[in-house]
């Protein structure tokens, strides 16, 4: 198992925005987190990657449990991630960028392998020719790619995106699934969250559907779809929007 | 490691000319050498400072607390010297262990704190072991009196075979020597830092420490290893500049104004390079000295004005203004974004 998350529970004060959060991801699986707007998933991806300490449960990362480790052991452990508002380092060029993530993403990397890591980083996120441009002069597109960029250079094991297609055009999108299949078959898992429900579609092996903070139903793409309680979270329920 | 053969070659030319400086200064003025070697060490003392400083600002960390290890250097020297019958040559790699042990020990406890609270931390440090030598045992370190400390170097005077203004020129000549090796140290060090790996670290924790620290960058340990070889270096100065003034003072030694001096001159050189520093140094020493050879009373007003100028007209330092002129004369410059956009 790459991801396991047990018991999953975050509350702030008096709100309880995650709990009883049960799932386990494959290795070279696509895996999406999909729900209503509040259902708990950026708060359950925050989790994961180490921005927020859960409230209770439990978080293993290829069978080491990462539950407590901080970001930068978390990112050695295999965890890459690219963030759904674009933090790039604005002093530096695209490659410095992706270079920083190559070097210290992996403890023990060489310069050589590093240097190798970001140049296929580039590649595979188009932005070969932006190399020796300062990340400051980018376009929110191209600001996207070196997220991804970035997180793939550090080597990891599991990557979690988080709505990385958001304001992306169709032929843009594409182009991202392509990219995320691409990174998937060199043997990387990827956890998702997204709100293009064709890319969710075209990507997902299993689907994960949250509400209200708890796991609603978990599948492939066309079983969740078609379960009841599914479009009753998205649509709402025939009698309440008479009442409305 | 390629593109580090011009920082090699420019470094190598400044050993050179240090190498000649003497001789070609006694050969050209004669008696003026003397303060003309003085003024160099002066400057030389001001680019260790200020570089120094450097390489802890280039994780974003201002610290206030380089007087602190200028003087912890400097009374280990003289400690050292009173104490104990070592050679006093040892006093220099002591002077920085201790200052650097004394980092390692604040900057364990201090570095999580951010910005504006950090610099007070290291600016309370400051007071606090000034105020902890002058309550050691007056035998130890001298309380408020302070200490002397014994010269790196006595000069030998032959006479009949030289004037009496070589005795005053042998003894400078000796310690610019040991100031330029000890610049061409520390520039080794900001070199090593530019040019490996560890500038990527120092540059990410700089602009964005979480994002750093979620690529693998370990921020405390960046930051501990930058604040430990910015404090070890500036103890060596202290030791050195000790053993020239000849005696260390409580209220000199940890004078604040060491502090001013070391951001002010990399601020007006040019941040987060080895050449800003430097530059700075260079340049701030000539001002200074020739405001003081023309107004003899206040001409610390003017050297201000010139601080302030530049630091309104300059907001990248003499560096940041050589490259600025340079792009402006070679036209665009860096490739704009929309030149490199292409088809998405």
């Amino acid at each position: 198992m790459m991801l396991r998350v047990q018991g999953l529970a975050k509350r702030f004060g008096g709100l309880v925005a995650v709990s009883d959060l049960d799932f386990e991801v494959t290795e070279g699986e696509i895996f999406a987190i999909i729900g209503p707007n509040g259902a708990g998933k950026t708060t359950t991806l925050n989790m994961i990657s180490g921005l927020l300490t859960p409230s209770a449960g439990r978080i293993e990362l290829a069978g080491r449990d990462i539950t407590h480790a901080n970001s930068a052991e978390r990112c050695h452990a295999g965890l890459g991630r690219a963030f759904q508002v674009v933090q790039p380092f604005p002093e530096m060029t695209v490659e410095e960028n992706v270079m920083v993530g190559a070097l210290y993403g992996a403890p023990g990397t060489s310069n050589a392998v590093a240097r190798r890591r970001a140049a296929d980083a580039l590649e595979r996120s188009g932005l070969d020719a932006l190399r020796d441009v300062p990340a400051e002069e980018l376009t929110l597109l191209q600001e996207k790619r070196l997220e991804i960029a970035r997180a793939l250079a550090t080597a990891p094991r599991v990557l979690l995106l988080d709505e990385v297609m958001a304001g992306l055009r169709p032929a843009e999108a594409r182009l991202a699934v392509g990219l995320v299949r691409e990174v998937r078959d060199q043997g990387v898992t990827v956890v998702f969250i997204e709100h293009v429900m064709p890319v969710v579609r075209d990507l997902a092996d299993r689907v994960l559907v949250m509400d209200y903070g708890r796991p609603l139903a978990l599948g492939s793409y066309a079983e969740v779809t078609a379960d009841a309680r599914v479009i009753e979270a998205y649509l709402g329920r025939d009698d309440e929007e008479d009442e409305a | 490691m390629r593109r580090a053969l011009p920082d090699v070659l420019w470094t190598l030319a400044l050993a050179i000319v240090a190498a000649l400086a003497p001789t070609l200064l006694k050969a050209g003025f004669d008696q003026a050498s003397v303060s003309y070697l003085s003024l160099a060490s002066n400057a030389m003392s001001l680019g260790i400072l200020a570089l120094s400083w450097d390489l802890l600002a280039r994780t974003g960390q201002l610290s206030l607390a380089h007087a602190a290890f200028y003087g912890a250097g400097a009374y280990a020297a003289a400690v050292l010297a009173n104490a104990t019958g070592v050679p006093i040559v040892l006093a220099l790699p002591l002077g920085g262990l201790v200052a650097g042990l004394l980092a390692l020990g604040l900057g364990s406890v201090t570095l999580r704190l951010k910005g504006i609270y950090f610099a007070i931390a290291t600016l309370a440090f400051t007071e606090v072991l000034k105020a902890v030598v002058q309550e050691l045992p007056t035998g130890l370190a001298g309380g408020a009196a302070g200490l002397n400390v014994p010269p790196l170097f006595r000069p030998h005077f032959v006479p009949g075979q030289m004037q009496r203004w070589e005795i005053a020129f042998q003894r400078n000549e000796a310690y610019f020597y040991v100031y330029a090796a000890l610049l061409v140290l520390t520039i080794a060090v900001s070199i090593v830092v530019q040019r490996t790996r560890l500038r990527a670290a120092f540059t990410a924790v700089r602009t964005n420490e979480a994002v750093a620290a979620v690529m693998g960058v370990r921020p405390a340990r960046a930051k501990l290893l930058a604040f430990v070889l910015s404090s070890a270096l500036v103890g060596m100065l202290g030791a050195l500049e000790a053993m020239r003034l000849g005696s260390v003072i409580p209220d000199g030694t940890f004078a604040i104004s060491t502090t001013v001096f070391a951001l002010v001159t990399p601020i007006f050189g040019g941040l987060y390079t080895t050449l800003g520093p430097i530059l700075g140094a260079g340049v701030l020493s000539a001002v200074e000295e020739t405001l003081k050879r023309t107004f003899a009373e206040g001409y610390l007003i003017g050297y201000g004005v010139v601080l302030v100028a530049s630091i309104l007209f300059m907001p990248r330092g003499l560096v940041g203004l050589a490259t600025r002129l340079r792009r402006r004369r070679g036209g665009s410059g860096t490739p704009a974004a929309g030149d490199a956009e292409g088809p998405a």
